[in-house]
């Protein structure tokens, strides 16, 4: 049986269902340190950079990084080097990849999300947007404004209101209820949504009994989080009509396998990049053996197929 | 630091040795490839082979040594992740993502004074080898808790070494920096022109930076910090440098003394 990768999500045409998180692949990065010419060759079938901001970040201060059971806390704090300085330096070159690019944009003030929006609207280069809904929100304290289901609805809608391009909202799972923010977000106008960010967590230094991380908290990724993930997608997808991208520690094919059954129309790797940043060619083809194995012919016949 | 190359791939190696130096362990692998083009301070990104997920992410570690198609790291076995590698056995297969970093600028051409202090002295051995090799003067200035960490000094080919030891059970009773003041001193107006490289516990190195800016020597710095990716997607290493946040991993782990912000 020939296994037809190809996939659909909204618009975008896709070689198949797997793309990279966003944070967790920088191609321009990779491509001045691997051999592998990425370019000519993208393993991923869409393209997610960095978050970027209104204004430059330069994140939270070290260490920034500790591995717990199959796991990694981050708090990285959204560094970035500005929206202004994405679109003059980085767009030209990601417009070169052949694969459709999703910009993923924060803000500090639910306004940002539609100016960020309004900047990218006119660049060909991108193919939609991801709002990440998780950066530290001056209306809310500094919380995350994706926690809250009425501004997720104000920066989804002010996005909107700003771009015709395919819109993503990335979810937190950092809520009592996952499926009012993805109510929200769908009802001010998101295409899809992605499901879902980290998830809080903490971690002491066994020898110090101090917090290991210098922001003191971080987000949860990798395997361990995957069945809250799958959990999240599941819910959703069950329940809207919108596609939804699963992503939270996926993997392996079978991990791929699971998150499309539970109603996932596309996949993102994440953490296991940084396992391996080359993963996304042979994690394809062991994606197509796997549904091989398992008589299914298409992603189409994948996605949901657990409901 | 001298910019490299995109090289680095990842590859699946032969573990050919593994044994204790002490309180280190020393592991050899099969990786012609990143033998074949490593320079000294660069590092690699290695993981036991297999799907396992805990430890769930590869280490960083310095290239300690290269023979023929061998390259050889020196691990301290202190966490969850370090302790799985020091149990490989020979045989073992390596995930191994490499080389990578800038590594030492090796474009100096005076009297190197090389200083390291415990583990960090890791990736000293390849520098001192190549530097000696070049025909550059060198002094080589270890420093270890005690003897079971100073063993590791043994692994500097064809170089001498001045080892010391907190405790004073092999070779000087001190710190390094005591031996590196010793020495500055001993080359009075020359120290000046002396170029030091370092790698080591931070308080040492900023001990071995203060020094150099006494005398006017310059520094190269390599630092270990956490990683997760290694080739600059994660922005997890960073370090302060000229005022603002660089990663480690494809910044460094190399910097100027003079660049280096210390916490």
């Amino acid at each position: 049986m020939a296994v037809n990768m190809e996939s659909s999500l909204g618009p975008l045409r896709l070689r198949h269902p797997i793309i990279n998180a966003s944070g967790t692949f920088d191609v321009l990065a990779a491509d001045r340190v691997l051999a592998a010419d990425l370019f000519a060759d993208f393993p991923f079938a869409a393209y997610v950079p960095k978050t970027v901001t209104l204004k430059p970040r330069e994140g939270n201060p070290p260490p920034r990084l500790y591995e717990t059971a199959a796991g990694l806390l981050n708090s990285i704090g959204l560094a970035n080097k500005g929206i202004d300085a994405f679109i003059a330096d980085d767009l030209p070159r990601l417009g070169r990849l052949p694969v459709p690019l999703i910009a993923s944009i924060a803000a500090e003030e639910t306004d940002g999300y539609g100016r960020c929006a309004g900047m990218l609207d006119g660049h060909d280069e991108v193919a939609a947007l991801e709002l990440n809904v998780s950066c530290p929100n001056v209306e809310l304290d500094g919380k995350a404004l994706g926690c809250d289901p009425d501004l997720t609805a104000r920066a989804t809608a002010q996005a909107r209101a700003a771009t015709g391009k395919f819109l993503i909202v990335k979810l937190t799972p950092n809520v009592t209820d996952i499926l009012a923010l993805a109510h929200a977000a769908v009802e001010a106008g998101a295409d899809c949504l992605s499901v879902i960010n980290t998830v809080h967590g903490m971690v002491l230094d066994p020898w110090t009994l101090k917090p290991a991380l210098g922001h003191v908290t971080g987000g949860l990724s990798g395997p361990a989080i995957k069945p809250v993930a799958l959990r999240a997608v599941y819910l959703i997808s069950r329940e809207l009509d919108v596609p939804v991208i699963g992503m939270g520690g996926a993997t392996s094919a079978n991990d791929v396998l699971e998150f499309m059954a539970a109603g996932a129309t596309a996949v993102a790797v994440g953490t296991a990049s940084f396992r391996d940043p080359l993963l996304a060619a042979p994690l394809v083809q062991e994606l197509g053996r796997q549904m091989e194995l398992r008589g299914i012919a298409s992603p189409e016949q994948l996605v949901g197929r657990s409901h | 630091m001298e910019t490299v190359p995109a090289q680095a791939d990842l590859y699946q190696c032969s573990v050919v040795e593994s044994r204790t130096v002490g309180a280190y362990h020393l592991i050899a692998f099969v990786a012609g490839e990143i033998a074949a083009v490593a320079r000294p301070g660069q590092f690699v990104m290695i993981r036991q082979s297999g799907p396992a997920l805990d430890p769930l992410l590869p280490r960083p570690m310095g290239i300690h040594d290269v023979e023929a198609d061998l390259v050889k790291v020196l691990i301290e076995p202190v966490g969850k992740g370090t302790v799985v590698l020091t149990d490989a056995r020979v045989g073992d297969r390596f995930s191994v993502l490499g080389p990578l970093g800038n590594g030492f600028d090796l474009s100096g051409e005076g009297p190197a004074v090389i200083v390291g202090g415990g583990v960090g002295v890791a990736p000293l051995a390849l520098l001192a080898g190549t530097l000696a090799g070049r025909g550059r003067d060198i002094r080589c200035l270890l420093g270890f808790k005690t003897r079971v960490q100073a063993v590791a000094a043994g692994l500097f080919r064809d170089v001498d070494v001045d080892i010391c030891t907190e405790d004073g059970t092999m070779g000087r009773k001190g710190v390094v920096s005591d031996l590196l003041a010793e020495c500055l001193i001993g080359l009075g107006p020359a120290a000046a022109g002396v170029e030091l490289f370092t790698c080591g516990p931070g308080a040492m190195m900023r001990a071995v930076v203060d020094a150099a800016r006494e005398c006017g020597a310059d520094a190269q710095v390599s630092v270990a910090t956490h990683m997760a990716c290694g080739v600059g997607a994660c922005q997890g290493c960073v370090v302060r440098v000229d005022g603002e946040y660089r990663c480690a991993c494809n910044q460094g782990p190399v910097f100027r003394a003079g660049e280096l912000e210390w916490r």
